[in-house]
Parts: structure tokens; C-alpha cells; sequence
């Protein structure tokens, strides 16, 4: 495994783009390229050097056998591992928005901290949280049918809104709560929330969203029974009745 | 002399018929205006000069300086923002996205503490909606969600909604139901055929309980809905199937509360099932008379009608993340130019904080809690009363604005102009 | 200039593949000019400067498509540069992006084929913004309440009146139909559902409608006929009502050298089975019928894979269409005048509907006889967008790739259409026909499309050798070749070279101020004063497009003799 550490210089107010650190672009660089490598501090281009420190590993490798180690707060470090097929990335320490956003492949996990949009529209691979994760957690970008359409988030603290909007395939568990509208406008892939979650489901087509916790639940969705579910018994819902959806809902208690 | 036709610079209703009297180049009467369009015409004390704020005081300087400063505050920032928009006309707007273009700013509107969550609804599922014409013309059932117009809008009833007379409504109000949905019995409320009072925060799950009953699965619902009575909604919703044209207006009550703009996406939604059933269409009640020419002009321009942002050459747009209150709020902008706009007064706290420690440059006619956050002052002149430009109406309709009087001051897109001009010269000797 | 040693094709002068050279002086094409560049053109194609006689490019449905399509926005970016503007979206590109595309196609004029009068200023606002191309846009004249209630009365007279006012309110070019009727039934949700279906509340029909605006149409001489969108479009069995859309004014002369009705996306109105279960083409009868008949004119509004976003202000088949599919939908009724709609689209390859419909546009053109009678057009962005012209022409020039295309295709296409069996390739000087020649002829626009002494300067040179190059193996070629321009030229001045924008000119605004006799205007204003104080939620001093939204018009005159 070849590791490449990449650590910030001073703290960010103003965001970073770096949708280049990725185990893809960077593999068959030398450290001394990496470091030429472009990024974005607001309307500023600039190579990453100018704000990282890169060391690590020299010597070309396949992105498969990358791993891209992320020391410090890169919670104002937009788009890591954007795109990444293969290869490892992990952050000791905060991630910023769209982290692992269009991801089709390889694993990255946050020790920290997710911020907004954390897996956008991912379509394989696995990213793992071990902090929080904030709003819009595997969802789409505006007016899109489909987010996330597969591959795997799962976060071990608790999330924001929106999450998994617009879902497709794929699975999103937290361990924690969600705020609102976790699963809204889904049409497929799985949701399991360790706590609470305000109104699951909005206007779902299909698709599984399981709440250990309590669920507020719409008035459009239709409690069908309880069932046996990983050691616990949760009610059943069919729903997004307004859309004729064909949404499983489950929720251990409901508000 | 009494100029006809004038259109008001206050509201989303754009009222085109007020009459203004004008004597030696002041402004001696204003007729049919509501009292907030006709005191924005009679205007009241102006900021006098250009001011830069030097060891705490602002002090008064040229034009010329105020536009050098503000050029250099903005290209030394790495993420300036372009805020404001809403109460001037598109010819600055136009300006104001060239601006930003050049300097690789973010640019937003005051759609962004309004009817934001509109748009992003609208992104979801379309608008359904008209001109206010049909609703005068045709609409005999009139709902109100989280609208206040009798406060907020106070010639729409007269001229475009309840109370107006059209072609199949030639008697008015008495042609017309109105329902209201409010958190409390506003003053629009107190006219209403029906009001019905929700809990604050549940209008999403009214509005898919109202949904339920309009596709005939009222069944499957229990009697209180959060707090509603299904008898109540069962009743508006056979007020809405059986209207022949039904309209439905909403406000900041819908969009501000808890889900904001799925409470939106799920109203556009009820439209489009009441669709199958009857006529209907839907219109946000927006505020500021030129947001919507806001968000049209930056459309047509970027692709996108709000919270663009051209850090990287090009626009990229994604409210949450490049919207005012987004990148004030995370404290991530370092520097500030508001135009037609008062931040300071309508954000949330937590947001005018973050203005407090950037550069701030204010284009405004008048003084405002803005301008005690502000670095760099420079006064314009009112638009729709002494520059002319076009404005667009709440729903979607353009026209154009009259100058009624002169004044020293130069416009909003001159001003801007040259701020531009600098930003240029100073880009070039780099 | 000097465009030197060209393989022209000027189809209106009769020349098709001529080496020669074409003058330019002062932005017009002249017998020799005494100075200036050269450019060299030995072995390359060179064409007048495409015109396209209909796409939706600038206005209210086209921002509401914008607005409501960020997805859409963030496709086709390119970053601002030292000359240009940033370029956003595919099926509703910005402004920018409008006039840049087109003139990298080597396109130098496009006319936008709708606008409701009352919302012409926002229309024009964004031709004003789009740069290079010269402009126009036609006024929707088929549900306003003035011509339902002239048509009912068979009042011509006072037609022509209104037509004459509201082209000079909206400063439009002609007289656009959409749905005659239909608009206004959907006022309170309805349509209708032929020629002879009255509107509700108006007692007239479509039939009358059409009818009269046509004869006032040509009363006032206006350069362009009547542009018409059928009723029933978009429906199985509609080709029916199309034919007898056109029986019906069969009887009806033009007043100018040109067609007496123009019929526009013809692909749409061309259907046959009577639901989506036995949907078929039927390009055969529509193509039939306009090989016999010499007084009518169409345009093909190809399908093209992929996105669409389909706006019209055909707003009942905008409804369906999005029930249908479960689409966004934004629907704008427009008081007084007009409806419109808009929905996103993605058309499929392995969509039986829409793997036919995209063979009925390619059976319209081959199957009739005379290029001039079919414009090339995709009805931006319904079809899909332009940028994909290039596209069609190649479908249209080679069968081998209209083979290897129908290979993709859901197998339904060879039953539902004859598409597979029709040999016939398009050469050079019948694509430059269809795409320059005849749509500058049918829009009257006299100095546009040829490059006869005193046309406008607007002439496009490809990278392609028509001597050598076999359009109908070599079509990958032609088609990057006709995507971007070696030159483009417009008004005499270099606006593309090898692919790249050079300068930004800007563009003319046509629009038509027509005369008719005091009287009949009087009458119009008579009731116009009547609409505005009762009905119309804006004042009459308001309500016309100010000089100021036109800023480089070109007013062409005409009017009641």
C-alpha cells in the first residue's frame, strides 16, 4: 500500500476545493507532482503545496493499492475522494462538503466529523463515519430524479436532514438520529437509522427505511402490522400513499 | 404635473396604476398606492454622500474614492459576495452578475430569506401557475397558505385576488370562496369563507393529509391530524375539487417554517392532484417588488436563478452550500457588497454577526441598520422613482418602471458600472 | 473580404458546388469588393450562414425551463474566458451559450418561435443578451380573446388591425398559432379536440380561427404566412387532423411569393393508430399530401436521444404529457392571450414511442420531394437541441448511419415505420436547402440564406471538401465537420474561426410594423381600452415593448395595400 499524508498549513475560513485528492488522480504521481497538483482556496488557484504539507510514500502504484492519509481539520475541504474508483482514503479528523461525492469504487472513512452532502450521488464503494454526518448524506443535486444509486455510507454517530434524498439504490446506515426527511422522494436502496427520525419517507415510491428509534410518521403512510426485525419489533408502514408509493417503513416506536 | 401609470417599488404586486404628482422636481402627491408603496415613493431622508469608515466613523469622501475602495475590498477578498437585488431593476442586476463574474464572487438574492425554499421546490416539481390576470378573471376559490396579503400584499386583494372583478367574476368577492391556512387568524384570516388554524411547523403533514382526500383515501386517515380536524380538511378540500378555477397563494409561512421548501415541493404537489380534478394554479406571494427579476435576469444569465457562485470560472449553484445566509452563517466570506438590500435587518442573528467582521460596501438610497455594518457607503438613486428600468411582478410578468423625478444621484447600474470599471483597471495592471 | 475559391452552394442563385469567390463590403454580399482580407476556401464547403425558422430560445417558458432544471444548468459548462461569458446548460442553455453554439454550427440567424404579446419584453430582454446571430420572434396570435371574438364575427378588417397593433406591442416578426382555441379552453382546464370543437364561451372554432387569421395574415402582406402548430398534436391518430387542417385552407391564396401556411414539428402531428398500443407513423399521407400541394410548407421537429425539455404554449399536451411520464411540470396560463407549458424529458432508444417518433421526422424529409417545401429543425428544445443539428443532417445525407442508428432501436420502429426501406440520401445542396436556403424563403427574409449580390454578408465555410468526401460513409466526419465551423462570417465580420469564437457583433432584431387604415385601427382601440379597463391586470400605457428592449432593430415594413 503506498500512503500518501497530506496535512493543512493553517486553518481554512475560506473553503478548499479538492476534488484532485483522490486515489485516482494522485496513484502514479510523485510526491513532487502531487504537491503541483491544482486546488481552489475561493476564487484562488493555487497548487496544493501552497496549503499542504504532502509527504509520504514516493514510487507509482495502481489506485487500487493507494491509501491517502488526511491529517488536521479538513472540515473546510470540499469534494476529497470525489469520484475515487478504488483505493483508500482517511480523514484524522473533520471531512468538508460533497466528501466522496460520485464515488463508483474503494473505501473512505472519516474520523471525525461529515459535513453537508457526504457521499452525493454515490454510485458504489463505502464510506464510513465515525463522528457526526450533516445534512443531505447520500442525496442528489437539485432537481435530479436520482441520488445515490449505490454503494455504502454508514456513520456511526448521528446525521442531519435530507438524508438520502432522491435515493435510488444503495444503503445509508446511522447509528444515532437523523433530523428531518431522511428518505424523501426515494425510489429504492435502503435507510437504517440507530434513533430518531422526523417524518421518513415523504413521498416514497419504494425502498426500506428501518428507525430503531421513534419515527414521526406522515399521515399518508398506512400501518400494516408489526414484524420481527433484527431482534426487535417495529411497525410496518406502506407509504408514500399521496404518490400510490410502495415504500417499507419501519419504526420501533412512533411519536 | 400628474404622472399616470406609474408602478410601485414596494411589493411583489407591482401595481402599475398609481398616480403622482410632481411639482419642480419633488413629489407632492401620491394616489391609489398602498401606505407602503406611496411612503416608498414620497422617499424619506437619504444617505447624503459616499462615506468609508475610517477608525470607527464613517466619513463622507467622492464617488470616485468609494468606487476604489470598494474594487480593492473585493479583489482582495477570495470569496466576496454580491447580495441584495431585490428593490432595483434588472438593469443593475445585469451588472451586478457581470460583477460577480469578473471578480469570482457569489451572488444572491434576498430570495435567500424568502421564497429560496420556493425555488428549490420548484426545482423538484415545476410551477403550475399564471398571470394574476386569471385570478381576477376566473378564480372563484382563493386559498391562502402562510400568506398574510392583507398586511404584506395589501392591494392584491383588490386588484388581482378575493375582492377583483373579471370576466367570470363580475361580482367580486361574492363570486369567490376564500380558504385560509394560518398558525394564527390573521388579518386574512378575519375575511375568509374558512380559516383553518394549524400547529406551527405541521403544514407538510397537512398538506399530505389534504392530499389523501383529494385522491379519495380519507379513509385510511384518523380523525385529528396534528392537531386538524379531517372534518375541516375534508371540507376545503370539496371547497377546492369543486371550484371551477382554484388559486393557490403562499407566503413566508410556508416557506419558513419547519421543512421549508418540502412543504413547498409537497404544495406543488397538491396542485398538480387537484389538477386532475379541476383548474388550478399556484403563485408565491413574493416580497421585495423585484426579486422575481432578480432570480429571471440571473436565469437567463447563468443558468440558475439564485446563490451562484463563480469562484471557479463558471456558475455553480447549490443552495446550502452557495447561498447568503450559507457562506455569512459558516463565516466563510471575506467581504461584502449589498445592493437594495438590507441584511442586517432580515437575517438571522447568527448571520449579521458574520457581517460584523468583513468588509461591508452598501449601494443604497437610504440609511438602514446595514449601513452600521458598513466600510465603504455609496448612495443611489430610487429606483422607480428616479432611475427607470424594468421590474418584474410576482408572477413572472415584466414591465417597466418610470423615472418621475430627477435626482444627483446615479443609479445602481452606474455605480456598479464603475466599481466594475476598477476592478477591470486594477485586474489589468496585475 | 474576399472569400476565396469556395465549393459554393447557393441553392436560391442555382449554384450547387461552384468553385467561385464571394465579395463582401459594408456586411453585404457585392459583385467585387475593392479592398480587404482573403480568405482562402480553396476545397472547403461554403453555405450562407445558417437560419433556423424555429426554436425556442429566449423568453418566459425558456427561463421557467432554466429555473426549474439545475440539473440541466450544470451540464455543458465552460468556463468564462478573456471574450466570452460562461456557457451553462444543454436543452435550455444560458444566453451566452445560445449565441455561441449557433455560431459555432455556423448558424447566423434563429428566431424564436413563440411569444405571448404581453410577455414580449421579457422575450426580448433575452434576445438582447444572446450575441452574434440576427433574431426575431413570432407573436402568438391563436388564443388572445381580440382574434376568438374578430374570428367569430368574421371581422378581417379589424384582424388585421390587431395583428398589425399587437406586432408592433410584442415587436414581433409574424403570426404564431399554437393550439388555436385549446389555450383558451385551458383557461379553465379544457382543450379541444378538433377543428370544429368550439372554444367555451367564445363561440368559434379552431377551423375559424385559423382560417381568418390566415386571411388577415395575408391581407397585411407580411413577409412570413401564418406558422402554425396543429391541434390534437402529440396525439395518436392526429395526422388526421393535420390533413384536415389543411383542406381547409387549401382555398386560400398568398399574398406574397411564398407559402400560404407554414406547419411547424410536423414529426409531432404525424401520428397514426388510435392510442400508444398501435401508435404509428404516418409520414407517408403528410408527405403525400405536400408533394401535391405547392402552397404549404413544414419543418421537421426532429427527436433527438437523450434530454429534451419540451415547452410549449401547447399547455393541455404538457399536462399529459407529464401525468404520463410522473415529470416536473410547470404549467403558465397568460390572461387574455395565451397558456404554455413545460416538462423534462428524456427520450429512449429502446422507448418504443419514442424510437418511432424519432423515425417519423427522418420519413418527413426523405419523403418529400422538395427540400423547400421541409425546414431542418429539432423545435428546440422539444425535439432536443440544437446543438445536435448536426445530428440530423447526417441522418438525412447517409443511410448507412440511419441503418447502424435503427440497429439501436426498439424493434417496434421497422413495424410502425418504413423508415429501414427509404434509400434516398440528402446531398449537400438539399441540406443546404433545408437549412438556409428554404427557411430564409419561407420566413421572407430576402437578404438571408443566399449569397447573391446584396444579401446580407452571413456565409459559413466547413471543413469539408465536397469533391472528395463521401457524406454517406464518411457522415462521423461531416457531422464533427458541420459542429464546428471552420468560418463563420456574419455581417462581413470573422465571428468563428477553426472552431472558436473571435468576435462578438451584435445582432439585429427583425420585427414587422404593418400599416392598416385608421379606422379599423380605431375600433381595435376601442376594444382594446374596453380589455384593459375590465379585464387585464395591467394598464394599456403599459403594456407595449418599449424601444428600449429592442436596441438594433431591423423594421421591416409591411401592411394593408
Amino acid at each position: 500500500m503506498r500512503e500518501i499524508v497530506i496535512t493543512p498549513l493553517k486553518t481554512f475560513s475560506v473553503p478548499i476545493e479538492a476534488e484532485k485528492i483522490c486515489p485516482d488522480t494522485v496513484s502514479s504521481l510523485a510526491l513532487k507532482e502531487i504537491e503541483g497538483i491544482e486546488v481552489w482556496e475561493g476564487n484562488r488557484k493555487m497548487p496544493l503545496s501552497d496549503l499542504f504539507q504532502i509527504s509520504g510514500d514516493e514510487g507509482s502504484t495502481s489506485p487500487k493499492d493507494t491509501l491517502i492519509s488526511l491529517k488536521g481539520d479538513f472540515s473546510r475541504v470540499k469534494r476529497l475522494g470525489e469520484k475515487m474508483s478504488t483505493g483508500e482514503v482517511v480523514v484524522e479528523g473533520n471531512a468538508g462538503m460533497h466528501a466522496g461525492n460520485s464515488m463508483t469504487g474503494g473505501e473512505m472513512t472519516i474520523k471525525g466529523d461529515a459535513a453537508d452532502w457526504l457521499g452525493r450521488e454515490m454510485h458504489g464503494g463505502l464510506i464510513t463515519v465515525k463522528g457526526n454526518a450533516a445534512n443531505y448524506v447520500g442525496s442528489g443535486y437539485r432537481g435530479e430524479s436520482c441520488g445515490m444509486r449505490g454503494g455504502e455510507i454508514a456513520i456511526e454517530g448521528s446525521a442531519g436532514d435530507y438524508l438520502g434524498e432522491h435515493m435510488c439504490g444503495g444503503k445509508i446506515a446511522v447509528e444515532g438520529d437523523v433530523g428531518d426527511f431522511p428518505g424523501a422522494s426515494n425510489r429504492g436502496g435502503t435507510i437504517h437509522i440507530g434513533g430518531n427520525a422526523y417524518l421518513p419517507g415523504a413521498e416514497m415510491a419504494s425502498g426500506t427505511i428501518v428507525v430503531k428509534g421513534c419515527a414521526r410518521v406522515l399521515p399518508s403512510y398506512q400501518l400494516e402490522g408489526t414484524v420481527g426485525l433484527e431482534g426487535m419489533t417495529l411497525k410496518k408502514f406502506l407509504g408514500d400513499l399521496v404518490d400510490n408509493g410502495k415504500g417499507n417503513l419501519y419504526a420501533a416506536s412512533v411519536e | 404635473m400628474i404622472i399616470e401609470d406609474v408602478l410601485c417599488p414596494f411589493c411583489g404586486c407591482l401595481c402599475d396604476d398609481i398616480k403622482v404628482e410632481v411639482e419642480e422636481n419633488q413629489i407632492v402627491s401620491v394616489k391609489r398606492a398602498c401606505r407602503l408603496g406611496s411612503s416608498k415613493i414620497r422617499g424619506h431622508e437619504r444617505i447624503k454622500a459616499p462615506m468609508i469608515r475610517e477608525d470607527g466613523k464613517l466619513v463622507e469622501t467622492t464617488y470616485e474614492e468609494a468606487y476604489e475602495k470598494a474594487a480593492q475590498l473585493l479583489l482582495d477578498a477570495k470569496r466576496p459576495l454580491l447580495y441584495g437585488w431585490c428593490s432595483t431593476v434588472c438593469e443593475a442586476q445585469k451588472k451586478g452578475v457581470l460583477l460577480a463574474e469578473e471578480l469570482g464572487a457569489i451572488i444572491d438574492s434576498t430570495a435567500t430569506v424568502c421564497h429560496g425554499p420556493s425555488i428549490i421546490g420548484i426545482e423538484e416539481k415545476g410551477l403550475a401557475g399564471s398571470t394574476l390576470g386569471q385570478v381576477k378573471n376566473r378564480a372563484d376559490l382563493i386559498v391562502f397558505w402562510g400568506s398574510n396579503p392583507s398586511e404584506a400584499h395589501p392591494r392584491h386583494a383588490q386588484r388581482y385576488s378575493s375582492n377583483s372583478q373579471g370576466k367570470y367574476t363580475p361580482k367580486g368577492r361574492k363570486n369567490r370562496k376564500v380558504i385560509v391556512v394560518d398558525v394564527r387568524k390573521t388579518r386574512t384570516a378575519k375575511n375568509a369563507d374558512k380559516f383553518i388554524q394549524i400547529k406551527p411547523g405541521t403544514d407538510y403533514e397537512v398538506i399530505s393529509a389534504l392530499r389523501m382526500i383529494i385522491a379519495g383515501k380519507g379513509d385510511a386517515l384518523p380523525e385529528q391530524i396534528v392537531g386538524v380536524s379531517k372534518a375541516d380538511l375534508e371540507e376545503a378540500a370539496e371547497m377546492m375539487k369543486s371550484a371551477r378555477f382554484g388559486s393557490f397563494h403562499f407566503g413566508l409561512g410556508l416557506t419558513h417554517t419547519r421543512g421549508r421548501y418540502k412543504n413547498v415541493d409537497n404544495a406543488l404537489s397538491l396542485i398538480t392532484d387537484l389538477n386532475s380534478h379541476t383548474k388550478f394554479v399556484v403563485m408565491p406571494m413574493r416580497g421585495h417588488y423585484n426579486v422575481t427579476g432578480f432570480g429571471q435576469v440571473c436565469a437567463w444569465e447563468t443558468g440558475f436563478p439564485m446563490s451562484v457562485d463563480f469562484s471557479r470560472g463558471m456558475p455553480y449553484f447549490n443552495p446550502g452550500e452557495t447561498a447568503a445566509c450559507d457562506v455569512l452563517g459558516r463565516r466563510e466570506t471575506d467581504a461584502m457588497l449589498v445592493v437594495a438590500g438590507d441584511p442586517a435587518s432580515n437575517f438571522p442573528k447568527a448571520v449579521v454577526e458574520g457581517m460584523a467582521d468583513i468588509p461591508v460596501i452598501q449601494v443604497d438610497p437610504f440609511e438602514n441598520p446595514t449601513t452600521y455594518l458598513s466600510d465603504v457607503v455609496i448612495p443611489s438613486a430610487v429606483a422607480g422613482v428616479e432611475v427607470e428600468g424594468t421590474a418584474y411582478r410576482m408572477d413572472g410578468l415584466s414591465l417597466r418602471m418610470k423615472k418621475l423625478v430627477d435626482s444627483g444621484y446615479p443609479s445602481d447600474e452606474e455605480i456598479l458600472e464603475n466599481i466594475l470599471e476598477c476592478v477591470r483597471r486594477r485586474q489589468d495592471d496585475n | 473580404m474576399i472569400i476565396k475559391g469556395g465549393t459554393v452552394y447557393d441553392p436560391t442563385n442555382g449554384i450547387l458546388g461552384e468553385e467561385m469567390d464571394i465579395s463582401i463590403e459594408n456586411g453585404k454580399v457585392v459583385e467585387e469588393a475593392k479592398k480587404g482580407d482573403v480568405i482562402d476556401a480553396k476545397g472547403f464547403l461554403v453555405m450562407p450562414g445558417g437560419v433556423d425558422a424555429h426554436a425556442h430560445i429566449a423568453g418566459a417558458k425558456v427561463n421557467t425551463g432554466r429555473i426549474m432544471r439545475p440539473e440541466d444548468g450544470r451540464q455543458g459548462l465552460e468556463p468564462k474566458t478573456k471574450l466570452l461569458r460562461p456557457s451553462t446548460g444543454y436543452t435550455v442553455p444560458n444566453c451566452y451559450a445560445m449565441g455561441y453554439r449557433y455560431a459555432r454550427l455556423g448558424y447566423t440567424t434563429s428566431f424564436e418561435a413563440a411569444t405571448p404579446i404581453i410577455e414580449s419584453r421579457h422575450t426580448h430582454e433575452e434576445l438582447e443578451e444572446i450575441p452574434i446571430i440576427d433574431k426575431g420572434a413570432l407573436t402568438l396570435f391563436g388564443n388572445n380573446w381580440e382574434v376568438l371574438e374578430c374570428a367569430r364575427d368574421g371581422d378581417i378588417d379589424k384582424l388585421a388591425a390587431y395583428i398589425s397593433w399587437g406586432l408592433r406591442a410584442s415587436r414581433g416578426y409574424g403570426v404564431k398559432v399554437v393550439n388555436p382555441g385549446g389555450g383558451e379552453a385551458w383557461g379553465f382546464g379544457g382543450n379541444v379536440t378538433g377543428l370544429d370543437d368550439p372554444v367555451p364561451d367564445f363561440d368559434v372554432t379552431p377551423r375559424e380561427i385559423i382560417r381568418s387569421l390566415m386571411k388577415a395574415n395575408e391581407m397585411l402582406n407580411l413577409p412570413h404566412s401564418v406558422h402554425l402548430h396543429t391541434n390534437n398534436l402529440g396525439k395518436p391518430g392526429n395526422y388526421a387532423t393535420t390533413l384536415e387542417t389543411l383542406k381547409a385552407v387549401e382555398d386560400i391564396t398568398s399574398s406574397m411569393d411564398r407559402q400560404v401556411l407554414h406547419i411547424t414539428h410536423m414529426q409531432f402531428s404525424a401520428y397514426g393508430g388510435t392510442g400508444w398500443r398501435d401508435f404509428e407513423s404516418k409520414a407517408p399521407e403528410i408527405a403525400d399530401y405536400f408533394n401535391k400541394h405547392d402552397q404549404f410548407t413544414m419543418d421537421m421537429g426532429q427527436l433527438i436521444f437523450g434530454s429534451a425539455t419540451t415547452m410549449t404554449a401547447d399547455a393541455p399536451l404538457e399536462y399529459a404529457n407529464a401525468r404520463l411520464l410522473h415529470a416536473k411540470w410547470s404549467n403558465h396560463d397568460i390572461e387574455l392571450e395565451e397558456s404554455s407549458g413545460v416538462v423534462p424529458l428524456f427520450y429512449g432508444r429502446k422507448m418504443p414511442i419514442n424510437a418511432i417518433q424519432w423515425a417519423i421526422g427522418l420519413e418527413l424529409a426523405l419523403l418529400t420531394e422538395s427540400p423547400w417545401k421541409i425546414l431542418m429543425t429539432t423545435d428546440h428544445p422539444n425535439g432536443g437541441p440544437f446543438v445536435n443539428y448536426p445530428e440530423v443532417m447526417t441522418l438525412l445525407m447517409s443511410k448507412p448511419k440511419r441503418d447502424e442508428e435503427i440497429a439501436t432501436l426498439h424493434s417496434l420502429v421497422p413495424k410502425r415505420s418504413i423508415l429501414a426501406t427509404l434509400d434516398r440520401e440528402m446531398d449537400w445542396g438539399e441540406i443546404a436547402i433545408m437549412t438556409r436556403a428554404a427557411p430564409a424563403k419561407i420566413l421572407g427574409l430576402k437578404d438571408k440564406g443566399h449569397l447573391g449580390i446584396g444579401a446580407d454578408a452571413d456565409v459559413t465555410i466547413y471543413d469539408l471538401n465536397p469533391e472528395k468526401i463521401d457524406p454517406s460513409k464518411d457522415y462521423k466526419k461531416v457531422k464533427a465537420a458541420f459542429s464546428l465551423a471552420k468560418y463563420n462570417v456574419k455581417g462581413g465580420e470573422v465571428v468563428v474561426k477553426d472552431g472558436e469564437i473571435v468576435s462578438l457583433p451584435r445582432g439585429r432584431t427583425y420585427w414587422v410594423d404593418a400599416t392598416v387604415p385608421e379606422e379599423h385601427a380605431q375600433r381595435v382601440e376601442a376594444d382594446l381600452v374596453d380589455k384593459f379597463t375590465k379585464y387585464y391586470s395591467i394598464q394599456k400605457s403599459n403594456y407595449m415593448v418599449q424601444d428600449a428592449y429592442v436596441t438594433n432593430p431591423m423594421v421591416v415594413k409591411a401592411g394593408v395595400i
